[in-house]
């Protein structure tokens, strides 16, 4: 039972951090390897909004509107030069981290930081002592699934997204503003990679590095689900169940490169990896 | 912080500018540290300690009529990096010592630079102990003197079975490796003994394992900072509420844990309530020095400040910084401090007063045990 | 009969072996001057450069796989920190005796080395995408630092190893080797690349499709180059490891997998001395500013990095270069080679089997059905036009005939030989050329080296020069003639007009002396006078009756002039296979074509 609940929170967990570097590159194209510092900066907005002494919840919609702002400076600035060098774009946007990065060392110094703790205690659920906040997790993956999955198929927006993704030149000769897309689902994207930094706080360190080590995971994840986020929650449940069982049977240390060495495995042997199904 | 290390530095500057008018050069003390990388959280602190240290001695009229200097130095990006501040400390700046606290790797990484340039380095951090180099000295805690007071305590209440957990490199592995040889001689019972990589950031597994083997006590020992907090949040979250040590523990990481740090136990050489008039004067000067500036002198700060007046001692034994005779006087200088009377006489180690202590509600740490002068064992048996 | 041309390059020959020799004396001189230079450093400058010199081998074998072979890789750093772990382990374990050193030597290049065929083998397969073999780079250096992590007291764990046996030379020893090992690097890059077999690597990066059609191999190229530069990654590691003396985990990291690529795009990707300055220049810098500076630095190197990869994508190289040419002194002629006449190769297919055998050939994208039942022989001598409307799966058949990777049933076989899962580079080997709708030539390299690529499946690259001549068959020194390329020899491809590339592809493939050869849409975008120049090269081709041809066309005009023989494709189907006066004039060509799109 434990194992069950550890698979569905470790893959909820994980669809939350990735689903924002999915969106870009469904439609962008794009490897946004700025992606770990979205994290981190979504991650300092708890921790500012704990400094002024608001409501821990209310860092979420902070988090988002600062990192959809910011994601569109970037996008303007940075992403929009490099559409045709997309190899270029994972550089320049693995810059921009480096430069994110030194930017909160400047301004709130190196130090791990005291963030205030969302919800506390466990429950008990199915004979077993849960942790709430997991669980919790769990829901708003399932909350952020929904209104991703509401918005690709229901939405203008998301219509004119999956018009760029299937064909980016009969899009636009159909009148879609392309370029207005890509800034706008950026802007989405980079908002719910900061939404996804404040939810990691109950879990996790925040320091300036935090991002790093849940971009690789989500990259990987992000690689083999292709652009369907269908495909990203099928791959985030197998290969979070991969995660968890190694972790538990085998090694922990096997585990946590399981996501890496299976996601390479599996786009090795079928290129387009789950989307497929 | 970003302004005080500027500040720092501008300080620093000043100081070693105002020793060059004192008679002769200044003694450079060289401080290769983790400004920038895993050890960011405590080095702000360390260096303080050093400046303070320093700032007395000068202020008492240096080392054989000559100033004290700093040279601090950023390791930056780990082994890597440390070699480059060590090579810049010791062929750039040409330091008369260095004295500072490292992790394992970039000690390590800096150690064939300390050999080769024929300096005296203290290290002033506890690590998982057997580092022999005749250059080398340590004055902080290796697991001989660190795990047993907390194994003896948890045995004292009644526990039997113990789970470690710990992250994947030499201290953390060492740590534990110690602490289940040694709960074993002890007559306890280790029930699992589970490691994450450095950088991972998932406990998830480890911590069901865990709770399914429903130890008495629970001890870790990770990698300072990150992945130290990352752990303990994850276990609380998971409601985890065992006697639990945390042997990687210090005062300033267990207040930005938080309400979760309630009740975790460590074991230090220093904790900031010893009652004692030099840990009693220590703390205020650091106050007046530093004021808001300062960061809670903590187990690997208090060595530093140690360190420069076991140095100064030998210097003034030796009656110069020359390399050979600063190593002869050494370790048989001491020098009494916040943390008691300190010598580094056991085979380049020192025997320690150790605390047990628990992390109260308000992040203070209250005394639970004290240790007298524990002995690190046979470190080195073919330096002496 | 090699008969010389009148060459339209010669005059350029003279400076060209002047500027041959160049580089070995700029290497002498260099040598030299790091020679002398420990005497006039201290030693913090001498440890430093050392290290950055170091650095800059790998900085070498970074811009061959990126700047040159466009293969974007994080993953250097992981074969490095493979050969500095080999070295430092087997150091530790046998001292550093003549055995402990020569075994240290082989394992650090020969550990690295087998590492990289495997992650080339992982990395590239047929249709793998430069994506993926960055995805890749990335996974290896994580699962070798977690290696090392997890070796214990084989390999220090996160500790590192320290404190083993190393080469007995002092600080500026160790200076003198990396230096000598650098220049030595650099200039057998140097001399690579600008060799015929560095064309090569290039035409890689510009495009791997056209390589694989000319009968190039991308992936067995691809992995030998990740394999030897995984060995020489491995060296550096020896190096570094007796250099400094201890080995860390960070050496094998995906960070300083990342640095590199850095340092390689500052300098200037695809200039070799570009990334070798910079790496030296910005690791010494870093060494000197990151103790005072230690986040400014990081942040003023991350912007450099982010302006220099979207406003200077060529790198510092690539502004000092484009100063030195607005010096008419800078500007040196690119020497075309001479072009001399072949005998022809192809080997006769005996009369009586088809060049093309064609059988119940069908194929299907999931439910729609594409391709269906087709049937159809061609023997040497026809020329045979394929038409039909859009969408009647001329493309998906041309493409069935040149990939057997293609997934389909029914059967083709080439002079006999079924081609069913052999992949492009495979079929052209049994005489197959393909020439795309679109000019798929190699945008940066000369007219003069795209010809000869397409010559190297069957003449060879040579990897340490250039030769001298360029001989092709008769029919692609007619394309060039005929086309004015020859003309031409010396200009970038990318320079070129549509319809020249059109001609350029043309004899490429004509050159690769194929027995079947595949156009599809060779005159769209031509000019009227164009279009006759190749329909003239078609017929002389066939007319020897050695070649068959096969093209997609929509000008009836011109295919009503041109063929031998009509293939009329409709809806999938083959629905008439006649002689240009049977299909031309029957009533079903004119119901399709006027009920189904235009031409």
């Amino acid at each position: 039972m434990l194992l069950i609940l550890d698979i569905l929170t470790t893959a909820a967990i994980l669809f939350i951090v990735s689903i924002g570097l999915l969106a870009i590159f469904g439609v962008l194209k794009i490897i946004n390897f700025a992606h770990g510092a979205w994290l981190t900066v979504g991650a300092y907005c708890a921790v500012v909004t704990a400094k002024i002494g608001l409501n821990p919840w209310l860092a979420l919609p902070l988090a988002f509107v600062v990192g959809a702002a910011l994601g569109g400076l970037a996008e303007h600035f940075l992403i929009r030069p490099l559409y045709r060098r997309p190899l270029d774009a994972i550089l320049a946007t693995w810059g921009l981290g480096i430069v994110v990065g030194q930017l909160i060392t400047l301004a709130f110094g190196r130090d791990v930081q005291l963030t205030p703790n969302l919800l506390a205690g466990t429950v008990e659920i199915l004979g077993v002592d849960y942790s709430a906040y997991r669980l919790v997790a769990l829901g708003i993956a399932l909350a952020i699934g929904t209104l991703f999955a509401l918005t690709v198929e229901r939405t203008r927006l998301g219509l004119s997204a999956r018009a760029v993704i299937m064909n980016e030149t009969l899009a636009r000769s159909l009148g879609i503003d392309t370029g207005r897309v890509r800034l706008i689902v950026f802007m989405i994207g980079a908002g719910f990679a900061a939404l996804a930094g404040v939810l990691l706080t109950p879990l996790t360190s925040v320091d300036p590095n935090m991002g790093v080590s849940w971009l690789i995971g989500a990259f990987m994840l992000v690689m083999v689900a292709d652009a369907s986020y269908r495909a990203l929650a099928a791959a985030c449940l197998v290969f979070g169940a991969a995660q968890v069982l190694i972790s538990t049977f085998v090694s922990p240390i096997l585990g946590s490169v399981a996501i890496a060495v299976l996601a390479a495995l599996v786009l090795r042997i079928s290129p387009k990896g789950f989307s497929r199904a | 912080m970003v302004k005080h290390l500027l500040i720092g530095t501008a300080t620093l500057a000043l100081a070693a500018t105002a020793a060059l008018g004192a008679d002769g050069k200044p003694i450079v003390i060289g401080v290769p540290i983790g400004l920038s990388g895993a050890n960011s959280v405590v080095a702000p602190s360390v260096v303080q300690s050093a400046e303070l240290a320093v700032e007395e001695i000068n202020a008492k009229g240096g080392v054989l009529g000559r100033k004290l200097a700093l040279e601090v130095a950023d390791d930056a990006l780990g082994a890597a990096g440390a070699q480059k501040a060590f090579d810049s400390l010791i062929y750039q700046k040409k330091v008369d010592v260095l004295i500072s606290m490292e992790t394992s790797a970039a000690r390590n990484a800096g150690l064939p630079a300390v050999t080769k340039g024929r300096v005296p380095y203290i290290y002033t951090s506890f690590y998982e102990g057997h580092s022999c180099n005749k250059n080398l000295f340590v004055d902080a805690w290796v697991p001989e003197q660190q795990v047993p007071p907390v194994v003896d305590a948890f045995k004292a209440k009644g526990a039997r079975t113990y789970f470690l957990i710990g992250s994947d490199y030499a201290f953390g592995r060492g740590m534990l490796g110690f602490t289940k040889s040694y709960v074993e001689k002890t007559g306890g019972k280790v029930l699992g003994e589970e490691y994450l990589p450095m950088d991972g950031s998932d406990w998830t597994a480890i911590i069901s394992k865990l709770k399914e083997a429903k130890p008495d006590a629970l001890i870790t020992s990770t990698a300072g900072g990150a992945p130290n907090v990352t752990l303990t949040k994850q276990l609380r979250g998971a409601g985890v509420a065992l006697p639990f040590a945390n042997l990687a523990l210090d005062e300033g990481t267990a207040k930005s844990m938080g309400a979760d740090a309630d009740g975790v136990y460590l074991s230090a050489s220093y904790v900031t309530g010893i009652d004692s008039p030099e840990n009693k004067a220590f703390l205020a000067a650091m106050q007046k020095k530093f004021g808001a500036e300062l960061r809670t002198p903590n187990d690997l700060s208090v060595p530093e400040y140690e360190a420069i007046y076991l140095y100064k001692a030998a210097v003034e034994k030796a009656g110069g910084t020359e390399t050979a005779k600063v190593l002869e006087t050494l370790p048989v200088v001491s020098f009494t401090g916040p943390r008691g009377t300190i010598r580094m006489s056991e085979e380049h180690h020192a025997p320690l007063t150790m605390y047990l202590g628990q992390i109260q509600t308000d992040g203070t740490v209250k005394v639970a045990g004290t240790f007298k002068d524990v002995d690190p064992g046979a470190q080195c048996p073919k330096l002496q | 009969m090699l008969e010389t041309l009148p060459a339209t390059g010669r005059a350029a020959a003279a400076p060209g072996r002047l500027s041959r020799a160049a580089p070995f004396v700029a290497a002498a001189v260099a040598a030299l001057a790091l020679w002398i230079a420990p005497l006039f450093l201290d030693t913090f400058a001498v440890n430093v450069l050392t290290r950055s010199m170091i650095y800059a081998v790998l900085a070498v074998t970074v811009d061959l796989l990126w700047g040159f072979a466009g293969i974007l890789t994080f993953g250097q750093a992981a074969f490095f920190g493979g050969g500095a772990y080999a070295a430092a382990m087997i150091l530790s374990a046998y001292g550093a005796t003549p055995m402990g050193i020569a075994l240290a030597l082989a394992t650090a290049i020969a550990a690295p080395a087998l590492l990289g065929l495997v992650v080339g083998w992982l990395s590239f397969y047929h249709r793998s995408t430069p994506l993926y073999a960055s995805v890749i780079s990335l996974v290896v250096p994580i699962v070798v630092v977690q290696l090392i992590y997890a070796g214990g007291a084989w390999t220090g764990s996160s500790s590192g190893l320290v404190g083993f046996d190393v080469l007995p030379f002092e600080i500026e020893g160790y200076f003198r080797l990396a230096a000598l090992v650098l220049i030595t690097v650099t200039l057998a890059a140097w001399i690579l690349v600008r060799s015929d077999a560095g064309r090569a690597l290039v035409a890689l990066r510009d495009n791997e499709a056209r390589c694989a059609y000319l009968g190039l191999n991308p992936r067995r190229l691809q992995i030998v180059l990740t394999a030897a530069l995984a060995a020489v990654a491995g060296f550096a590691g020896f190096l570094f490891a007796n250099a400094s003396g201890v080995v860390a985990p960070e050496n094998a990291g995906f960070l300083f997998g990342t640095e590199l690529v850095i340092w390689v795009a500052l300098g200037g990707r695809g200039t070799l001395l570009g990334p070798v300055l910079g790496t030296i220049a910005i690791d010494y810098l870093s060494a000197n500013l990151s103790g005072d500076l230690p986040f400014l630095w990081r942040l003023l190197l991350g912007t450099a990095f982010v302006a220099i990869i979207i406003l200077l994508p060529g790198g510092l190289a690539d502004l000092v270069l484009r100063l030195w040419r607005a010096f008419p002194i800078g500007r040196s002629g690119h020497a075309a080679p001479a072009i001399a006449e072949r005998e022809a190769e192809t080997e006769p297919v005996a009369a009586d089997t088809p060049i093309l055998q064609v059988r119940g050939l069908a194929k299907a994208y999931g439910s729609l059905t594409v391709l269906e039942a087709i049937d159809l022989e061609i023997r040497a001598g026809e020329l045979v036009s394929l038409v039909g409307p859009n969408g009647a799966g001329k493309t998906t058949l041309m493409r069935c005939l040149s990939d057997g990777t293609e997934p389909f049933t029914g059967s083709i076989a080439i002079a006999g030989t079924a081609l069913a899962g052999l992949t492009p580079n495979r079929i052209v080997g049994l005489g197959v050329g393909r020439k795309f709708q679109v000019a798929s030539v190699f945008e940066s390299l000369s007219v003069a080296d795209c010809l000869r690529l397409a010559r190297a499946s069957r003449d060879g690259l040579s990897p340490v020069g250039r030769a001298a001549t360029l001989s092709l068959p008769q029919a692609a020194l007619d394309v060039l003639r005929m086309t004015g390329l020859d003309h031409r020899l010396d200009q970038p491809a990318r320079l070129l007009s549509h319809g020249q590339k059109q001609a350029l592809e043309l004899a490429m493939v004509v050159a690769l002396e194929p027995r079947l050869i595949l156009l599809d849409e060779p005159t769209a975008g031509l000019t009227k006078a164009e279009r006759a120049t190749i329909g003239r090269v078609l017929k002389g081709l066939t007319a020897g009756g050695r070649i068959a041809a096969v093209l997609v066309e929509h000008d009836l005009d011109f295919v009503r002039e041109i063929s031998s023989r009509i293939v009329v494709l409709h809806q999938g189907r083959l629905v008439l296979d006649g002689t240009v006066e049977a299909v031309v004039g029957s009533e079903l060509v004119r119901t399709i074509y006027a009920g189904g799109a235009h031409g």
